[in-house]
């Protein structure tokens, strides 16, 4: 007993000490955390509170649908209604569409073209945490290596580009969302074409920048991935105009994902894109 | 005691802090219940066990984000220090008390990590992110501070049945 108090004494006598020991153990971390020396040690660590976090995750989207429903049951017997009547119209112009697909299909079919879409492979991955709400917003995944999932890759879902892969583990990944301050995504309007650079925004939109002031820029235009840089495939959909600016060098534009990152369930990760390295010129033309 | 504590209860704090927490957004704040319970154990347990918590619940948040790990523990120890240093000069622990340390444990805590994050290569626009991000957190926090308070001592009682838990313990 004597000899706890006595330790602990000691303690209380050096702590300022013991303050600056602390705080080099906790900088000792950060550094060894990001040089990858505890890469596997993480990933023991990180193993079981991934699983944990994929039950609670799954559990905790229910309840946040379910409430949400609820509270807007008025609101959504209106939406329906606006639904039903565009499905209507929309069902004529897939029977046009899916005439031109036709014809498309047999003329690829005699060029001997094939798109990148059709050689693009998936695998599908359940979101197990979310982190949006610090400054930094990202997801967690339940596939990593073992799984074929490489840092880079980029992670999708049929209404659009999620993200890209910052970090692996052996069966877990975290995305960064390109609704992160640090996201950067080179990208191309569908109908005029004109380029530009999608970057997230701290209150988590998208905003469209660097389009040429020529350019033609409306409401209601689909926003694409360019595959400028080598990022990311082009032609994947990052979301819609909703409004433009004009700025003295250039045009941005206000897009809106057709992706809800809050109530993201399962995404697909394109395993075969190998993002292409650039800093290899940039060291070139150094030299 | 209070160091094997730490393990349950900062894991299952760390979890629902990526699962449910991100559901109840306002703007880009939520609870920092990490933040909150190791606060409201340094309030009523010694050093030690303070900083073990701090370490514990640092790095299984760390491990669920995409923040450096130890990102979280360099915040929470510098917090665990200065409530140390400010136990002594604390008659008791009243409401102001406690939101006083809230707000000074938010600021940390969010400051901390921009810079972490800014060292580190990633984009930050402390100006906007105050706004939007640790006013709400400080919000939430306020709200979610004595319920934390009330659950660290509830365990504590549970855990640790002889020692009479008083406003006493603050001052020794």
């Amino acid at each position: 007993m004597s000899s706890g108090t006595g330790f602990r004494r000691g303690w209380r006598g050096n702590r300022g000490v013991y303050f600056a020991v602390m705080l080099l153990l906790a900088i000792g971390l950060i550094v060894a955390s990001r040089t990858g020396v505890l890469a596997p040690l993480e990933n023991v660590l990180a193993t079981p509170l991934n699983a944990a976090a994929g039950a609670f995750q799954q559990v905790a989207l229910r309840l946040s649908l379910g409430l949400g429903d609820l509270a807007d049951f008025q609101s959504l017997q209106q939406r329906n209604a606006e639904l039903e009547e565009a499905l209507a119209r929309l069902q004529a112009e897939v029977v046009d569409l899916r005439e031109i697909n036709n014809d498309y299909g047999r003329l690829a079919q005699l060029l001997d073209y094939t798109t990148n879409a059709q050689n693009q492979e998936f695998v599908t991955a359940d979101v197990i945490a979310v982190d949006q709400t610090s400054a930094l917003r990202s997801i967690a995944i339940n596939r990593g290596t073992r799984d074929g999932i490489a840092i880079g890759v980029p992670v999708v879902t049929p209404q659009g580009l999620v993200g890209r892969i910052i970090e692996v583990g052996a069966n877990a990944s975290r995305v960064l969302l390109i609704t992160d301050l640090s996201s950067y995504v080179s990208t191309r309007l569908q109908t005029t074409r004109a380029e530009g650079t999608v970057n997230g925004q701290v209150s988590g939109n998208l905003l469209m920048t660097f389009i040429p002031l020529g350019e033609d820029v409306r409401e209601g235009d689909i926003v694409l991935t360019s595959g400028l840089g080598g990022n990311f495939p082009p032609d994947l959909v990052i979301g819609q105009v909703t409004s433009t600016r004009q700025a003295e060098l250039f045009q941005e534009a206000q897009v809106r994902s057709l992706i809800n990152f809050d109530t993201l369930e399962i995404v697909l990760v394109m395993t075969n894109f190998q993002p292409i390295d650039l800093s290899v010129f940039e060291q070139e033309d150094g030299n | 005691m209070g160091h094997f504590l730490a393990f349950p209860i900062l894991g299952l704090a760390a979890i629902l802090q990526v699962t449910f927490m991100p559901q109840i957004r306002l703007f880009g704040g939520q609870p920092d219940l990490i933040m909150l319970l190791v606060m409201a154990w340094i309030i009523t347990s010694p050093l030690e066990e303070a900083v073990t918590w701090a370490f514990v619940g640092g790095i299984a948040v760390d491990l669920l984000s995409a923040a450096p790990r130890g990102s979280s523990v360099l915040g929470l120890l510098i917090l665990v220090f200065i409530i140390e240093q400010l136990k002594g000069q604390l008659v008791n622990l009243n409401i102001i008390v406690v939101f006083g340390l809230v707000l000074l444990g938010t600021l940390i805590q969010q400051i901390t990590l921009l810079t972490i994050l800014a060292l580190n290569g990633f984009t930050i626009r402390p100006i906007e992110q105050f706004f939007y991000i640790v006013v709400p957190s400080l919000i939430y926090n306020l709200i979610f501070s004595l319920p934390a308070i009330g659950i660290v001592r509830r365990f504590k009682r549970v855990f640790s049945p002889r020692r009479r838990l008083s406003r006493r313990t603050i001052n020794e």
